[in-house]
């Protein structure tokens, strides 16, 4: 559960940007009194890539968010065994009967092997589920890794490095084992042994051991920028003038993370969720009837060879997201700080 | 009474990513009959299980067409035998194996898949006396060991005095447990190794005999002495733990190089003598056997058919699900192929102790999905719908279908309903429970099950149990569960090794295989006195009749399935046999084609 880092790149990125900060104070250049949100808006309006890269990105999250309301038009649901039900969609191997999956007029992505759930409806409630973990995760993880990241690096000394011990041990802690480990039992203390395991209780742990163990890397790159910020000429006259630490944190340091925290956020998300895909193939996530993206994929690479269209969907998908949501990143930053630019 | 490991077995095969059950189509009408016809195709051909006259035990066994001497067999396998001592022997892939090299006092000869109890190294399957209580077998003449010394009857005590060893606990029990009349056998007596040997065998070395008194009765005794663990061991050449590495051979194959984990060869005995065999043919001159590629990877290999693999067979794993519809679609790989039933059952054990009521086992039975879940394993290819608890090739097992799941297998919810209002507990709650993260086709059927018992009526809330701990909590006596996934496969074709571990009221304890907790004083009575009827043919038609009361009068379990496996051969292997009760080729009959 640990992301990517991005300190080759963050790092050099943050230290051009260093001519940003002082925001509203910014002088005029030719008399337009453009803000730098403004200035980076102008800029990310005329970046082609990042334009269709943000749509995309949002019709996914259009799609996740109305996907009851395209089910009820499209007449299906996700938890219909329809293959098992009637016969003619799945044949005695459990596969389906017509080419390319069982796609027809009624299963529009055709039908799922084995249960014969309708593909269509089970992708976009994948899509919902999914979305609403890595998104959730990815916020909470990214807010979480501000605060201590910035505190660590601007009060430096004890907390710093006390703050940098409980990061070292999340960052070498086996948190997919400790949390398959931990997982049947806290189960057991929270369900009584007649009850199902409530979907919204699955969720609410995921989504917490995701967060717990995930904000250690960007929390320690944050405070690694913030230590060479701090010492940086505008942040000395900024103490010298008495600006309290917390204008200093929110008016001087943050908007010069931006970027960083940008790239690491975008390349989360995606993570998020293949690590949930990868916890509930382990037994310790969604597990069916709730509709999963990751579940889906990792069910299609184990039939592809009988059934390749069932992986097609929510695979194609999934690589469009993420390639979508990793060029919408870059955009962002590039709009933020041109300097960067290829 | 005597656990048998064999259900972990059964259960660790559907494990290995459920490639060795979601294996096979039957030989027979499965390809058209997608609803209901699959049953019928395995069952009538394994009918035959039968005990053989004194004719039938005597060598050698019969030529089987187009054979020819010399060669080489490769089977393949996905990991190496993990015992090679008799009496440490009790897994069925080790067993296959130890076919080639160790007999024992009976054997099965198989025929066009019918089973027969022939006399092995006895002339005949034995002479029982005092109801049960006594039996004799007198040794065939020219019995001999691989290095030409004779096989005598004090080699055949010396391997079941072995079996109370302190280090041959892998093995079966049965036969201890009855000479001694307890399960704590190894308290009464400590093997062979400090000069005394059991009262209860005596052995006549001028006739050749030798004789078991019994503490409890078993007239089944014959079919027991066909296990491995009770094979022939050489006072003389005893090394105790090292003969686990370098077993001596009485069979046609004695072992001549083994590295661990890679490979294991076999070469001719030459001392053997085919006319004291009646089972063994023993056409190729060697085996030689690769151990390491997975079910999957063999199956490629089976299929490419090229080289030596010409001569390869797969040893113990199936055809997988990938490649099933692939094999069977090719009319040419389809005839490399062989495939049967397996002699154990896949059922879902219902906790009596929980569900009191038999009309809400009975409502289960009626509402469980059979037909869904089937298709979830590969359809009719994976395997049979299970309507009775002994399986086709249990001797005397008769067909019965109570609760109409061969015309109905996708489950009659309307029927359970009814049931279910009539015993006035609409909405019973049922926990189910399955072994999580070993088989992904578990994770499917419960879908199904949950649906199809919402329908019927019942409150379904389904608990996955981790699948290394999965035994030890089902066999809890206070667990929580009320219908539990779990495996049986009797030690030998008889009903006893089914009814009595699974059924008999007065073995439930912690870590015991009744399961279902079923306490029935009549069960445990007809139990009792079945296993006391002498006669094989009466005894037989005593466990049968007792198959279907049990089922009709307390419905502990839900059968599911008989397995069905798929095994791919080379073009140039012939002799190609399935043997029922190790789910496996027959070994000793292969021959390589020229």
């Amino acid at each position: 559960m640990t992301s990517p880092m991005t300190s080759a790149t963050a790092p050099q990125a943050a230290a051009d940007s260093g001519a940003v900060p002082p925001t509203r104070s910014a002088p005029a250049r030719g008399g337009t009194g453009r803000s730098p949100g403004q200035i980076a808006w102008l800029r990310f309006r005329r970046d082609r890539t990042g334009l269709v890269s943000a749509v995309v990105v949002v019709l996914f999250f259009v799609a996740g968010i109305g996907a009851p309301l395209i089910a009820k038009v499209y007449g299906k649901d996700p938890y219909t065994t329809y293959g098992q039900n009637g016969t003619g969609l799945l044949n005695e191997f459990g596969f389906p009967i017509r080419p390319n999956g069982g796609i027809s007029g009624d299963f529009w992505f055709g039908v799922e092997p084995q249960l014969g759930r309708d593909v269509l409806t089970l992708l976009l409630y994948g899509i919902r589920n999914s979305l609403l973990i890595a998104t959730v995760t990815t916020v909470l993880v990214t807010l979480l890794g501000i605060v201590v990241g910035l505190t660590a690096g601007y009060l430096g000394g004890r907390i710093d490095s006390l703050v940098g011990r409980v990061i070292d041990i999340l960052l070498a802690f086996p948190s997919t084992l400790f949390f398959i480990a931990l997982w049947p039992v806290m189960i057991s203390v929270l369900v009584p042994p007649d009850e199902n395991t409530p979907t919204w209780l699955t969720v609410v742990s995921l989504i917490s051991v995701m967060t717990a163990f995930g904000w250690a890397p960007i929390a320690r790159l944050l405070r690694g920028e913030v230590l060479a910020l701090r010492e940086r000429e505008f942040v000395e006259s900024a103490k010298v003038t008495g600006a309290s630490p917390a204008r200093i944190i929110f008016r001087e340091l943050l908007p010069n993370l931006w970027t960083p925290i940008l790239i690491q956020a975008t390349l989360a998300l995606p993570m998020y969720v293949t690590t949930e895909a990868a916890l509930a193939f382990l037994g310790v996530g969604l597990s069916d009837p709730t509709p999963d993206w990751g579940v889906m994929i990792q069910r299609g690479a184990q039939v592809y060879q009988n059934d390749i269209t069932y992986m097609l969907f929510p695979g194609l998908s999934m690589v469009i997201f993420v390639i979508a949501f990793n060029l919408l990143g870059d955009s962002v930053r590039d709009a933020l700080d041109p300097k960067t630019r290829r | 009474m005597s656990i048998s490991r064999r259900n972990f077995v059964i259960a660790t095969s559907v494990a290995a990513g459920g490639s060795m059950v979601l294996s096979a189509c039957s030989s027979g009408g499965a390809g058209g009959a997608g609803t209901s016809g699959g049953g019928a195709a395995g069952t009538d051909k394994f009918a035959a299980v039968s005990i053989g006259t004194k004719q039938d035990s005597t060598g050698p066994a019969p030529e089987i067409p187009g054979a020819k001497k010399g060669g080489t067999i490769r089977p393949i396998g996905p990991q190496d035998f993990s015992h090679l001592d008799p009496q440490r022997i009790y897994f069925t892939w080790n067993s296959e194996l130890a076919n080639l090299y160790i007999r024992s006092l009976t054997g099965y000869r198989i025929d066009g898949g019918a089973m027969k109890l022939v006399g092995d190294l006895a002339t005949d399957t034995g002479t029982m006396s005092d109801g049960g209580k006594t039996w004799t077998f007198t040794l065939k003449d020219g019995l001999k060991w691989e290095d030409g010394s004779e096989l005598t009857v004090d080699d055949v005590r010396h391997g079941i005095e072995r079996g109370f060893a302190s280090f041959t606990t892998e093995g079966a029990t049965y036969l201890q447990a009855a000479l001694t009349g307890t399960n704590d056998f190894r308290s009464v007596y400590k093997g062979p190794y400090d000069g005394k040997h059991l009262d209860s065998v005596v052995t006549d070395t001028a006739k050749k005999t030798i004789t078991f008194h019994l503490k409890t009765a078993r007239p089944d005794l014959n079919w027991t002495l066909a296990m491995q663990s009770y094979g022939a061991v050489p006072v003389k050449h005893d090394t105790k733990e090292k003969y686990d590495k370098d077993p001596v051979s009485c069979g046609p194959y004695r072992l001549s190089q083994h590295s661990v984990d890679k490979s294991l060869t076999m070469v001719r005995n030459p001392h053997w003598d085919p006319a004291t065999d009646p089972i063994r043919n023993a056409y190729p001159d060697s085996f030689v056997f690769e151990f390491g590629p997975e079910a999957l990877q063999a199956t490629d290999r089976m299929i490419a058919d090229s080289g030596t693999d010409q001569y390869a067979v797969m040893a113990y794993s199936g055809v997988p699900a990938e490649r099933i519809q692939k094999v069977l679609a090719t009319p040419e790989l389809k005839s490399r192929s062989v495939d049967g039933l397996l002699t154990g059952l896949y059922y879902y054990a219902i906790n009596c102790k929980r569900i009191t009521d038999v009309r809400v086992r009975q409502a289960l039975n009626y509402a469980w999905p059979l037909q869904q879940i089937r298709t979830i394993y590969g359809g009719p290819s994976a395997g049979d719908y299970a309507t009775t608890i002994l399986g086709p090739d249990m001797a005397g097992r008769v067909k019965f279908d109570i609760y109409g799941k061969l015309t109905k297998p996708q489950g009659d919810t309307a029927k359970a309903k009814a049931l279910l209002k009539a015993a006035g507990k609409l909405g019973q709650k049922i926990i189910y429970t399955y072994p999580q993260g070993s088989n992904e086709d578990l994770e499917k059927t419960k879908v199904v099950i949950a649906n199809a018992l919402t329908e019927a009526g019942f409150d379904p809330v389904v608990k996955p149990v981790e699948s290394t701990s999965y035994y030890d909590q089902v066999q809890q006596i206070d667990n929580s569960f009320d219908v539990m996934w779990f495996g049986w496969s009797p030690d030998w074709p008889t009903g006893y090794t089914m009814l009595q571990p699974l059924f008999d009221g007065r073995t439930i304890a912690n870590g015991a295989n009744n399961v279902s907790q079923l306490k029935a004083s009549w069960v445990d009575a007809a139990i009792d006195k079945a296993a006391a009827i002498t006669d094989p043919t009466k005894a037989n038609a005593a466990w049968a009749a007792l198959d279907k009361e049990l089922m009709e009068k307390e419905a502990p379990i839900i059968p599911e399935t008989y397995s069905r496996r798929f095994y791919l051969y080379g073009s140039k292997v012939g002799g190609t046999e399935y043997d029922p009760l190790n789910g496996s080729f027959v070994l000793y009959k292969l021959f390589a084609k020229s």
